[in-house]
């Protein structure tokens, strides 16, 4: 017995020791390694220029952002970008807030869209500006939808790579079957809604319609009532004394109460409404583009995608990521050619957009015959390039990754407790405007 | 003859009684298991499938090819096996000195260590992220395993053990002219096993599924743990492949069983004995 522990421990300090040497070198010998961001810390002793690439992509669309990667790596003898897995946009920001504290962070980075603001206004992401002008390229090149959060301070910080917006999925065979047009105003919503609900005894076997838990689409709503999420001037919200959000919040309650609407539990909500939806349990979802490509696999019906439904206006937000170069930058004009590269050219960009189904983010790219082609295949996909033109992205100040978590509040007090719509969204008002005040 | 069918009775309902909390315990596992050998469409059905029409071995190898799998393994393992070796060269001297010295301040240290294990990680995070970018060593393993090689927990917990064993066989072994070390190495580590298995085990597990940590304190493939690559296995935005993501944590939990299997015989003991003394 005595022995067996002796060996277990002189095992365990071979270990240790293997990782005190392996200090600085660790990084060596794992370059065969495949896939995944070959995170090899390059020599440079071709004098090659070394660009860090932090992104949030993992899963399948992970694997196409290393291609990207690797293509670029092969195709710049002189420059090499490491791209680094960062956990989610959330774990991505945290870390980068304390990698540019204490100057180690990446040259290039992947920024969830809403948090463009915050780091902004910290002057810490580089103009792009001149590198446009340098590359004669212009901001009007981008899809305009999509440059909702770029621009701060008439300073382009950020471009839009991997961007999404949320969209109307429908199990076209169930309105089929109930002879059901796909609704296009919410007054439509709700009949057809109404009218796939399947309820016995005291059970819903199947709702309406449904949308993750979410902050994305309650902001759609506000916009498509006529009302914005901040006001003018960002002062308070744009949503409150005109009655728009008491009137959205209304509607979803009065679907929830006849099972139209199937409001799922906040703990992994994304996934339970695409399984609903999936299953034929839910007719419709709102959810977003993202998932096209999964669900086409998944379901075995006549699957669609729509508009999300207006009340005045169309409108929806966009969401996924942009890329941003930091000001901190040792290496700035090896990171624009990656930056470039990946936004301008068919094998950078385009050919990610194609494998991952996130939106064409250039004009060249949205005439290109490969989108052409995908979208006469995929008519799915186009309707949500289509829907951009009524993107609006209202929940723009550096606060907002606080008064997100207020709002997540108010829908939960509304949603799950059913508390009084008008007092809920006085209460939030109030917190919103004192933490603007600031 | 009546008090021996009372004496079935509770037998029976006390096996029903752990079957209901070994199932609770088992649930999730078995689950995972399940899932990882399911197809994308049956991860995705409502309500879920137990039984998998036919296995799919295939998601344990696509897991594993989805990145530097190995590395991230080997890089576990160094990183668990170091913390463990090294709290062990820190701990049973501490725990020694607390439990059989006498010294001026021991109450007021012994103090200070046990405040030590009520800060929880994230409090200390920015600091020490800072120190180790200072130091030029974010690149490396090590700020994985030098923030924890000291277990305020471990050195209690020894120390309680190491109080238990009676200080006649210390003495006897100092009259015989056995050197501090020796008596560490000869009479308390022995005595103390199933102590010592419990602490290994318990620091293994948490180090070897730590998330968090690894995350803040590395910035490449290179020098990350297991955790962090089935992290990437999920999707960001759209649909995660749960059957890919599931196989992956089976392979992440393996080696915890093994350990585990390895160390429960000590640590039955472990409670056993606190139990009688």
């Amino acid at each position: 017995m005595k022995s067996k522990w002796y060996t277990l421990l002189s095992v365990i300090m071979l270990f240790s020791l293997l990782a005190a040497c392996g200090g600085g070198g660790t990084s060596g010998d794992t370059g065969k390694a495949p896939g995944s961001g070959g995170a090899e810390a390059p020599s440079g002793d071709k004098g090659e220029t070394t660009v860090q690439f932090w992104h949030s992509l993992g899963g399948k669309n992970g694997e196409y952002m290393d291609a990207l990667i690797q293509r670029f790596n092969a195709s710049h003898e002189d420059i090499e970008v490491v791209g680094t897995f960062q956990g989610s946009y959330d774990e991505t920001v945290t870390k980068l807030q304390q990698a540019i504290a204490s100057d180690t962070g990446p040259d290039v980075s992947m920024l969830e869209r809403a948090y463009v603001q915050m780091f902004a206004d910290s002057e810490v992401l580089e103009d792009l500006t001149p590198y446009l002008e340098g590359s004669g390229i212009s901001a009007d090149d981008f899809t305009p939808g999509l440059m909702g959060h770029s621009v701060f301070n008439d300073q382009l910080v950020s471009l839009p790579l991997n961007r999404s917006t949320p969209i109307l999925h429908v199990n076209k065979t169930l309105l089929d079957e109930q002879g059901l047009q796909i609704p296009t105003t919410w007054e439509e919503l709700k009949e057809v809604a109404n009218a796939l609900v399947v309820k016995e005894g005291s059970e819903y076997k199947r709702y309406g319609v449904t949308m993750p838990y979410d902050t994305w689409y309650p902001i759609a709503m506000i916009s498509q009532a006529g009302g914005t999420f901040f006001n003018d001037d960002n002062t308070s919200i744009g949503f409150g004394d005109n009655g728009v959000g008491a009137k959205m919040f209304a509607y979803l309650k009065d679907l929830q109460s006849t099972g139209a609407l199937y409001y799922p539990p906040a703990q992994d909500s994304g996934n339970i409404v695409n399984s609903m939806f999936v299953e034929g349990k839910v007719g419709m979802m709102y959810q977003s583009t993202g998932s096209i490509g999964g669900l086409s696999s998944a379901v075995d019906f006549d699957y669609v995608t729509a508009f999300l439904p207006k009340d005045e206006v169309y409108a929806n937000p966009t969401g996924g990521a942009n890329v941003t170069m930091l000001s901190s930058s040792k290496n700035k004009e090896a990171a624009w050619e990656f930056i470039r590269w990946m936004e301008m050219e068919e094998e950078g960009g385009l050919e990610f957009i194609l494998q991952s189904g996130y939106l064409p983010f250039t004009k060249k790219m949205v005439e290109s015959e490969q989108i052409q082609e995908l979208w006469a295949k995929e008519p799915n996909r186009k309707v949500a390039y289509d829907q951009l033109e009524f993107a609006v992205d209202t929940n723009k100040d550096v606060a907002w990754p606080e008064i997100m978590h207020e709002f997540f509040s108010a829908m939960e007090a509304i949603m799950y407790d059913s508390k009084d719509i008008p007092a809920t969204l006085d209460t939030f008002k109030k917190e919103t405007e004192r933490i603007l005040a600031q | 003859m009546k008090t021996f069918d009372l004496k079935i009775v509770w037998t029976a309902l006390g096996y029903l009684l752990k079957a209901a909390v070994l199932m609770i315990f088992i649930f999730p596992f078995l689950w995972m298991i399940s899932t990882s050998l399911q197809t994308f469409r049956e991860t995705m059905t409502f309500p879920p499938t137990w039984f998998p029409a036919s296995p799919k071995w295939g998601n344990f190898a696509e897991a594993m090819n989805a990145g530097p799998f190995l590395t991230y393994f080997r890089n576990s393992v160094v990183v668990t096996g170091s913390i463990i070796v090294l709290q062990f060269l820190i701990m049973i001297p501490a725990a020694y000195a607390f439990a059989k010295y006498k010294f001026p301040g021991k109450t007021l240290l012994f103090g200070m260590i046990l405040l030590a294990f009520m800060i929880p990680g994230q409090v200390t995070f920015i600091p020490v992220y800072l120190m180790m970018a200072d130091w030029g060593l974010v690149k490396t393993l090590l700020p994985q395993i030098i923030p924890f090689i000291s277990n305020a927990f471990g050195i209690f917990l020894l120390r309680q053990y190491f109080m238990q064993i009676p200080e006649e066989i210390i003495e006897a072994a100092r009259l015989d002219n056995a050197s501090e070390f020796k008596i560490i190495r000869k009479i308390m580590v022995p005595m103390s096993k199933p102590a010592l298995a419990t602490i290994a085990l318990f620091s293994f597990v948490s180090h070897w599924n730590d998330y968090f940590w690894p995350l803040v304190m590395t910035d490449s493939a290179a020098v990350r743990p297991l955790t962090l690559g089935i992290a990437m296995l999920r999707e960001t935005e759209g649909i995660s492949n749960w059957h890919i993501i599931m196989a992956g944590n089976v392979i992440l939990v393996v080696p915890i069983l093994l350990v585990y299997v390895f160390c429960s015989k000590h640590i039955v003991k472990a409670f056993v004995y606190s139990g009688i003394k």
